[in-house]
């Protein structure tokens, strides 16, 4: 990877991740009106707009906590090709309405591009994740759940009533299903992709 | 499922290798191509687990104070829809005032020429708090008399600053202004994004009792950059 610079407007990155209520005022301010014209111009209204708008945050929220979201490019234009992906993705998926896209210019602005499609597989990365964690079984869950809430094992294996070195292997384990179950679908995956 | 594997990923993430098996570890990481992106998705997955559990409170938080900003700033939009017509109504009002004077001279401005509640707009998508509904439904279709028990039954439930203020803005309606003052001012001295808006509809509360004087020195403790300044200053000068 090369190295590359943080954009100034990394604040409104800290300032999501920091819940900073002046900052996420200001986004809407500055930031979503565009969102908000180009999705009523595209077969949405205003509480589509509002939606897409809302996810987006969370997920950019998300992010930030989760691995150190470092902005290369301007927000404005990582945002709003952010929404306006999303709600591509919605019309696409409800497309046996008639629908009309107005499909512009294609963005040839590489680190956006770039930081979107990071942020986009972020995205498909937590959802796979999350649906993987639902197939485990209550105990794993249970067991996962409290030990990354808790941190101390010795309190977790307390309250589950089991051993310490139960908790530690256990917790391994059920994170090594998880690992096991997310390398089938990526080789699923890339099967079906070849 | 390779359990020994597991086992050791999770040691050596916890930090719990001895020196020398650490080292054994990270040769085979560099070595074994297989090993290395196993251990690559199982740290992510370690990672992933940590931050949904480990930032579950703040991410509540999050997306609470960001449906309320979100809220505030789509709402302030439809509003301003809504005022530019009432605009109309007011240039028409200013006009009606204009030939008052002309006549009349030195009438005062009414409570009348200043009301124009903005919509509620409490009930979102899936909510289904039938009073709350009901109290939304009257106070947009001007019944306030009919809003005012249902406001108060959700209000014994749950106070909300935004519910609080339609409440009072339906007494002050209703001229029931002793209540409606007191949620007024209970608005004011708070600190939601209501406390201006409580603090106008105080001023209007005194100029529909026509005490102009009292009105004056209410409409003079708001601060510029309050929403509906423009109203605030066309009073002032009507009542100067």
């Amino acid at each position: 990877m090369s190295k590359t610079t943080i954009h100034l407007d990394q604040i409104y990155i800290d300032g999501l991740a920091n819940n900073d209520s002046a900052i996420i005022q200001s986004i809407y301010k500055k930031f979503v009106p565009k969102v908000v014209h180009y999705i009523r111009n595209n077969s949405g209204d205003l509480d589509k707009a509002q939606d897409v708008v809302q996810e987006i945050m969370i997920l950019l929220f998300n992010q930030a906590k989760a691995k150190k979201l470092q902005l290369t490019c301007p927000f404005d234009a990582y945002f709003f090709l952010l929404c306006k992906r999303k709600w591509l993705n919605e019309i696409k998926k409800s497309s046996n309405k008639g629908v009309t896209i107005d499909e512009d210019l294609p963005s040839n602005n590489e680190p956006t591009e770039e930081m979107v499609t990071e942020t986009e597989i972020f995205d498909e990365k937590q959802k796979l994740f999350d649906l993987m964690f639902q197939k485990l079984g209550d105990k794993c869950q249970e067991l996962l759940k409290l030990s990354f809430t808790i941190k101390s094992m010795e309190e977790v294996a307390e309250k589950l009533n089991v051993t310490y070195g139960y908790v530690r292997k256990k917790k391994s384990l059920c994170v090594g299903q998880l690992t096991q179950w997310v390398q089938e679908t990526n080789r699923f995956k890339s099967l079906k992709i070849n | 499922m390779n359990e020994e594997r597991y086992i050791l990923f999770g040691q050596y993430i916890e930090n719990e290798l001895s020196a020398e098996e650490k080292t054994i570890f990270e040769k085979q990481l560099a070595e074994d191509k297989e090993f290395a992106s196993t251990f690559e998705i199982f740290k992510e997955l370690h990672l992933h687990l940590e931050h949904k559990f480990g930032n579950e409170q703040e991410l509540k938080a999050f997306k609470k104070n960001l449906k309320s900003v979100s809220k505030e700033h789509f709402k302030a939009k439809k509003s301003k829809v809504i005022a530019l017509k009432s605009w109309q109504y007011a240039a028409a009002a200013s006009v009606a005032v204009l030939l008052g004077l002309f006549f009349f001279q030195n009438i005062n401005p009414s409570f009348d020429d200043y009301n124009s509640p903005e919509m509620a707009t409490f009930i979102e998508r899936g909510d289904v708090n039938e009073n709350l509904k009901l109290a939304q439904d009257a106070f947009n279709t001007k019944n306030y008399k009919a809003a005012i028990p249902q406001f108060e039954t959700v209000l014994k439930e749950k106070k909300s600053p935004e519910i609080q203020f339609f409440y009072a803005v339906s007494l002050l309606e209703n001229n029931q202004f002793q209540k409606a003052e007191t949620n007024l001012s209970e608005l004011k001295s708070g600190t939601s994004v209501y406390k201006h808006k409580a603090t106008w509809y105080l001023a209007l509360l005194k100029l529909k009792q026509k005490e102009y004087k009292s009105c004056k020195e209410i409409l003079l403790t708001i601060p510029d950059d309050f929403e509906d300044y423009d109203q605030v200053q066309q009073l002032l000068n009507e009542l100067d």
